[in-house]
């Protein structure tokens, strides 16, 4: 009884190393999904991003390092440009801090200023605190599996739950099959008008594990305008807990 | 008919109005207070709307407002006069200052922002003045609740008595003000409250913040050509679509790609209340004078019932019916020219009184915004002439047509049966 147990176990094993066993389409559009936002995420992080913010009126690129914890909590530094460097932002649940080190004062966003630009990207502060695991918001349903230009995809389509807050009508997704890494995401209104669109490229080995290094943010009514992120390091599953998510880490200058 | 014989009828009327000199006067009383009601009433709702259109106006916005073809509606803080390069603004206020209508103008940079103070932070609105230009120009700033006017180039700022309170603040505390730069940067900087302000307009005492406009500029990394508005004031905010129109020739050679836009554009629904307020008038007359006529047809109607063996006697001696339609009538008109005097003599100086010194409402009510529009509680009249002459035409007529009826009645009194007592 004990021996045969065991062997099912091996064989299970030997069939899964070798990539045989589980087909894709034997898992869910959930259990996909949840990959992806964890591959995006991991419970905590630690990196160097450089945000590449461009509008219509200026052009500007600023050095951010940032750390996270789970999706609630997370600390950014701004590193450059000189003249800002060490203006921090902390968002800890559903509350900002932005620390300005030429006052050395740090402010509160109101919640009316909860829908405002962030750092002047394209990401507003919501955007920053309203992040929350994928599957706990939305439900989420394949509406496409086959290819695009030669290449594996799935698309899914998640739609909020009703109790979720989220501002979106539906956030559609297209995921690589063979490695399941991201291309897009495309946000849609409640109107269902694309409202931004997000890409995601140069997948690469950073921290341990194949992630896209590159995402791009386009606004749908300003085209020619864009917030990049480019992560330059980033380690995941550091060890850091909630306390390190303090007005003093805030105003903490290296 | 000749002359001559037109006399009589016109005589007979007037001294029908000596017969009973008690019911005369009651009823000219009635027809002096109906005259008094209209030209009060109408007066006084002029006094309000011009009270909003002033303070509408005149109380921070201006009565003319230039700025950038794009500025509005969405007010970007990119939409400079002059684009991105600025424009020359004391060669522009100058030009202006030049009109015969203009009384002031002063340039206005605007930015979106925080305002902190300790653990309190307001989104609040930021506007950069030029502090002489601006007292000449708008009356918020004039008598401030505590502190002093900013100084050009000084870190000082002045804020509503509201978001004072909300940030908890007072004067000379520090407060931070955060905007977003014209560079994409995040402008940031401490400032001392200099002054705190109450124009009575609550998005205006809870939001904004007025601060030197040169200190504005460096906030948001802004060259010191760049404003995005010229406000200005005419004497007369009813002159001021007329001044617009040339302030826009004026202009014209600078090549700016400029809008003058007149309070009348700006807040096409002011006008349109205005428009609605006028209109109420003559409803004012109609029902006054509706009701008075009554009062004038039974005191007539009395006076010729009365009058039945007389009108029967001048019947059965020739006069024709027609004739004594018209004494009747004339009586009517003699009384209504009567109560005209009477009412004006009681109106014209009240009227003036109250347009001079208008009395304190505010036992009966408070402030009032109304379009955006500080009124304040008193009973401030205006006069206006067509009013006034509508106001007689309509008493005159009201006395005319209440006569009708009752000298149809007095022409056909059958003289045989009203001299034999029946």
């Amino acid at each position: 009884m004990r021996i045969g147990s065991a062997c099912r176990s091996k064989v299970l094993m030997v069939l899964m190393v070798l990539g045989v066993g589980w087909p894709a389409q034997a898992q869910t559009a959930e259990e996909i999904i949840e990959r992806v936002d964890r591959l995006l995420r991991g419970d905590s992080s630690h990196g160097v991003t450089r945000m590449q913010v461009v509008t219509e009126h200026w052009e500007r690129e600023m050095t951010l390092e940032l750390w996270s914890l789970g999706t609630d909590h997370s600390l950014v530094r701004l590193l450059a440009p000189a003249k800002e460097a060490g203006t921090a932002t902390l968002m800890a649940d559903d509350d900002i801090w932005n620390y300005l080190p030429k006052v050395d004062r740090t402010i509160k966003v109101p919640a009316s200023m909860m829908g405002g630009s962030w750092m002047g990207s394209h990401f507003t502060n919501d955007d920053l605190v309203k992040e929350s695991q994928l599957i706990e918001d939305y439900d989420v349903e394949m509406i496409f599996d086959g290819e695009h230009d030669g290449v594996g995809v799935w698309e899914f389509r998640l739609t909020p739950k009703p109790e979720a807050a989220v501002v979106w009508g539906y956030v559609d997704y297209q995921v690589r099959k063979d490695d399941y890494m991201p291309l897009w995401a495309r946000y849609f209104d409640e109107d269902e008008r694309l409202s931004r669109t997000t890409e995601f490229s140069d997948f690469r080995n950073l921290g341990g594990r194949i992630v896209p290094a590159v995402m791009n943010m386009r606004p749908a009514d300003k085209p020619n305008e864009r917030t990049t992120m480019i992560y330059d390091e980033i380690e995941f599953d550091i060890d850091i807990d909630a306390s390190f998510f303090s007005l003093q880490s805030l105003k903490r200058r290296r | 008919m000749t002359s001559t014989q037109a006399g009589p009828w016109r005589q007979i009327g007037w001294r029908n109005l000596g017969r009973h000199p008690k019911r005369t006067a009651i009823t000219a009383i009635g027809l002096g207070v109906g005259y008094f009601a209209v030209v009060f009433l109408v007066g006084w709702s002029s006094g309000l709307m011009a009270q909003m259109v002033e303070n509408g106006t005149g109380l921070v916005s201006g009565q003319i407002e230039i700025h950038d073809t794009d500025y509005r509606p969405d007010r970007s803080l990119y939409d400079t006069i002059g684009g991105r390069e600025g424009a020359d603004i004391s060669a522009i206020i100058r030009t202006i200052a030049s009109d015969p209508a203009v009384v002031a103008a002063a340039p206005r940079l605007y930015a979106g922002g925080l305002i902190s103070s300790g653990n309190s932070t307001s989104a609040g609105m930021l506007m950069g003045i030029d502090p002489s230009l601006e007292l000449d120009l708008t009356r918020f700033l004039d008598d401030l609740v505590e502190g002093r006017i900013v100084e050009p180039g000084r870190n000082e700022l002045l804020v509503g008595d509201e978001l004072a309170r909300q940030l908890g603040a007072g004067v000379g505390d520090e407060v931070v003000l955060v905007a977003p730069g014209a560079d994409g940067s995040m402008g940031n900087d401490l400032f001392t409250i200099a002054g705190i302000f109450h124009s009575g307009l609550a998005f205006i005492d809870s939001r904004y913040g007025v601060l030197p406009l040169d200190t504005l500029q460096t906030l948001i990394v802004m060259d010191t050509g760049r404003i995005h508005e010229v406000a200005v004031s005419t004497a007369d905010p009813w002159i001021a679509t007329e001044a617009a129109g040339r302030l826009t020739a004026a202009l014209g050679p600078m090549d700016l790609d400029i809008e003058v836009a007149p309070w009348t554009e700006l807040r096409p629904e002011m006008v349109e209340y205005v428009a609605l307020g006028e209109s109420f008038y003559f409803l004012i007359i109609a029902i006054v004078f509706g009701i008075a006529m009554f009062g004038v047809a039974n005191t007539m109607l009395m006076g010729t019932y009365e009058r039945r063996r007389e009108f029967a006697v001048m019947l059965a001696l020739g006069t024709s019916p027609r004739h004594i339609v018209l004494t009747v009538v004339y009586e009517a008109i003699a009384l209504g020219a009567v109560s005209l005097v009477a009412g004006f003599v009681v109106t014209l100086p009240v009227m003036v009184w109250w347009h001079n010194a208008p009395p304190d409402l505010g036992w009966l009510y408070g402030e009032v915004t109304v379009m955006g529009a500080l009124i304040r509680p008193s009973l401030r009249v205006e006069y206006d002439v067509a009013v006034w002459i509508w106001s007689s035409v309509a008493l005159l007529l009201t006395a005319l047509l209440a006569a009708l009826y009752p000298a149809a009645r007095a022409a056909r009194v059958p003289p045989a049966d009203a001299l034999s007592g029946l």
